[in-house]
């Protein structure tokens, strides 16, 4: 480890006393730095995964839109396309990506501030973008009730996102809805399992 | 120099005060002295009004003031009232509301009075030793009911108007320059304090409050109404605009008016001693060891969050040392619960306030000793010691430039390869863009941030082709594990984005808190 620092003695703990050896010091660091491997899974859990529960809405308001939901402890939800969204049927996939509907243009709200206080209120069946495809477009939704605070803007230059990874860096939109309408809300959606089942994945 | 037991030297002070104030009384006209006892002002309020120094200091007692008044100006004992002397004792100055009758209830609503101010003296100074055994100085503060003001100008309105045309106002007394009751009473026991305490009054950290209230104060916005009052007062605000208030509706100088005018209370004030002082600030690094640590106490919904908090582990055995009321904790930087803090530590900062006891040297170390042998082990201190004031600009000094060194357990979803490692290694002051972190988006502001990674550097682990440790040195504010995961893309670069994989972060650890302060 480069520490360049001539002046700081790198201090570290040894059989409970403070050591103020420089070489020493270090070592201790590092031993405290590396894993024991033993414990370490082949692969772990993504951030996602550990930080999020997933939901799905098969069949938002249309037949084989499939979204889904990624909630965070911190009531955040992130919206996405389902794997098993119409969309990806078509051939060629996702070509283009268009957040002009309904009343606004969702990729020019700038949301400030701590309280968030100029977001958009929007229903679970707002539209929040286009994706087009070779043969056709379809309509994205909130799914849930809440204030948009942000909408991935990077598909609007790269839609393919959306083909390689819509699970990760393609995801749509992130909401923030209150305690309460989560609550109306979050038993109309299914678990991954019962996604995987009912798409036969 | 006047001791507790009253011996030959105090009784000649007390000759030769009575021989001072008698001079001075002289001068004084007696009819307006025999009006202002008319309406119940206590001897020494009398003594402040015509700016008479000598009375109020006093080894003397009221009694005595009284006299030698009565000598000077023929009072006659009232007849409609039994002895005057007893009267002098028992009324309630209607002006000090008791104040500087050293009359009061304390804090256990006990009623108490003194004749002299040096037994006024001695109960402070007793209350004062028994908290707070250590001091090397002291500065005195009275708090008084704004009742009294009022009532001053009152008085004095009313004698400026009584007496207008008398000589001795144009030439001498004209009650424009008065001895106030705080100053008075400052002055009457600030001397016998410094003796009793045996240490000097001047500006100092440490604070003796003396708080009078009444209960019976009503505000004379109540008493004359509103519409008449010019400015509407708020509570606590010391009343200019309240004094111009009274003076302009004193239109006679009807005693009748005075009467009324004047709000006489029945009992006298309640004073509360309260003692303060300045916060002793103590400062060092801390590492953290575990896990499952939060830098500062986080409890929701009454439950706690981790096993226990840095700023508790340290405040708790620092606070009984120093004998302090409580600690405030303040660190440069913080780290998530789940990450350690090793290597150099952080710099941090307690500041404890009422502290009183400053502890020494030796007694440091024996803090930092013990914080450090605690069985649990999930903190350790270094380079413990008392800072000035400064402390706080120290802790602010070069934030934005502070660099911090981490060491991360990263997987990559595919097997690490030699180009890799140069590949992370030739980036120097890389530029990174961070939008908000999806896991704080809740409670900050939606921003793009630009942070730079200095540099980076891969360390393979033996045994593992997709595990490796990432050494980096990041500008202050970075979000290391978004740079590691992406946080979906609003992190660009990322360690996943340049490796071309996916990438994920296990392990966390502060490695290095680069800071020019508290380093020894």
């Amino acid at each position: 480890m480069t520490t360049d620092q001539d002046s700081q003695a790198t201090v570290a703990v040894k059989d409970n006393r403070i050591v103020v050896d420089d070489d020493d010091a270090e070592d201790e660091l590092h031993k405290l730095l590396l894993p024991n491997l033993d414990e370490l899974p082949v692969s772990p859990p993504s951030a996602m995964e550990f930080n999020f529960v997933t939901y799905f809405a098969p069949d938002f308001m249309k037949p084989e839109h499939d979204q889904y939901i990624y909630r965070h402890a911190n009531g955040l939800c992130v919206i996405g396309l389902a794997a098993g969204h119409v969309a990806f049927k078509d051939e060629g996939g996702i070509t283009a990506v268009d957040f002009n509907v309904g009343k606004s243009n969702r990729s020019e709200i700038k949301v400030t501030g701590k309280r968030k206080r100029n977001a958009q209120q929007f229903e679970s069946n707002t539209a929040l973008c286009k994706v087009c495809t070779n043969n056709a477009f379809y309509i994205v939704r909130c799914c849930i009730k809440g204030s948009l605070l942000e909408v991935n803007d990077r598909l609007i230059k790269q839609p393919e996102l959306l083909n390689s990874s819509a699970d990760r860096e393609g995801y749509i939109a992130i909401i923030m809805p209150k305690p309460a309408d989560w609550l109306k809300i979050k038993d109309s959606f299914i678990t991954l399992d019962e996604y995987k089942k009912l798409r036969h994945l | 120099m006047a001791d507790a037991d009253i011996t030959t030297p105090v009784a000649d002070a007390v000759g030769e005060e009575s021989k001072l104030v008698e001079k001075a009384v002289q001068e004084v006209p007696a009819d307006a002295v025999k009006e202002l006892i008319h309406h119940q002002v206590c001897v020494r309020c009398i003594f402040r009004l015509f700016n008479i120094h000598e009375g109020i200091y006093a080894l003397i007692t009221p009694a005595t003031l009284y006299s030698i008044i009565e000598k000077a100006t023929e009072v006659e004992a009232e007849t409609t009232k039994s002895s005057q002397k007893s009267e002098v004792k028992s009324n309630i100055c209607s002006v000090c509301l008791g104040v500087m009758q050293f009359s009061y209830h304390d804090h256990k609503d006990v009623l108490v009075e003194k004749d002299h101010a040096a037994d006024f003296a001695m109960v402070v100074a007793e209350s004062v030793k028994e908290k707070y055994p250590e001091i090397a100085s002291f500065t005195l503060e009275v708090s008084l009911p704004t009742l009294i003001t009022e009532n001053e100008s009152v008085i004095l309105s009313y004698m400026k108007k009584k007496y207008a045309s008398e000589v001795w106002f144009q030439e001498k007394f004209s009650f424009e320059h008065i001895i106030s009751v705080k100053d008075a009473l400052k002055q009457s026991i600030t001397h016998s304090l410094e003796t009793l305490l045996g240490v000097k009054s001047s500006v100092s950290d440490f604070r003796i409050r003396l708080t009078y209230e009444h209960v019976d104060a009503t505000s004379a916005e109540n008493r004359m109404g509103k519409n008449q009052c010019n400015k509407r007062i708020k509570s606590g605000m010391h009343s200019n605009g309240f004094v111009k208030c009274s003076n302009e509706t004193v239109q006679s100088g009807d005693v009748s008016d005075l009467n009324f005018q004047l709000k006489k209370v029945g009992q006298p004030c309640h004073m509360t001693l309260t003692c303060s002082t300045a916060p002793v600030y103590i400062g060092g690094r801390y590492l953290k060891l575990s896990r499952n640590v939060s830098q500062t106490r986080w409890i929701i919904d009454d439950e706690r969050k981790g096993e226990a908090s840095v700023e508790e582990l340290i405040g708790e055995n620092i606070l009984p040392v120093c004998k302090g009321d409580g600690y405030k904790f303040h660190a440069a930087g913080r780290e998530d619960i789940d990450v350690r803090m090793l290597g150099s530590g952080r710099p941090f900062l307690i500041e404890i306030q009422n502290a009183r006891h400053l502890p020494s040297e030796a007694s440091i170390k024996e803090m930092e000793k013990k914080i450090n042998s605690l069985e649990s082990n999930l903190v350790r201190v270094k380079h413990l010691k008392i800072l000035g004031s400064q402390g706080w600009s120290l802790m602010r000094e070069g934030e934005t430039e502070k660099q911090k060194q981490y060491a991360a357990l990263v997987w990559i979803s595919r097997s690490l390869s030699d180009g890799d490692l140069e590949a992370v290694s030739s980036f120097k002051d890389l530029k990174v863009l961070q939008r908000t972190p999806i896991r704080v988006l809740h409670r900050r502001s939606p921003l793009d941030r630009e942070k730079i990674i200095h540099w980076m550097k891969i360390e393979k682990i033996a045994g593992s082709s997709q595990y490796f440790l990432l050494h980096l040195c990041t500008q202050a504010g970075t979000y290391i594990k978004e740079f590691i995961h992406g946080d979906l893309g609003r992190t660009h670069p990322s360690i996943g984005s340049i490796l071309g994989c996916r990438a994920e972060i296990l392990q966390l650890d502060v490695t290095d808190v680069k800071m020019d302060i508290l380093n020894e």
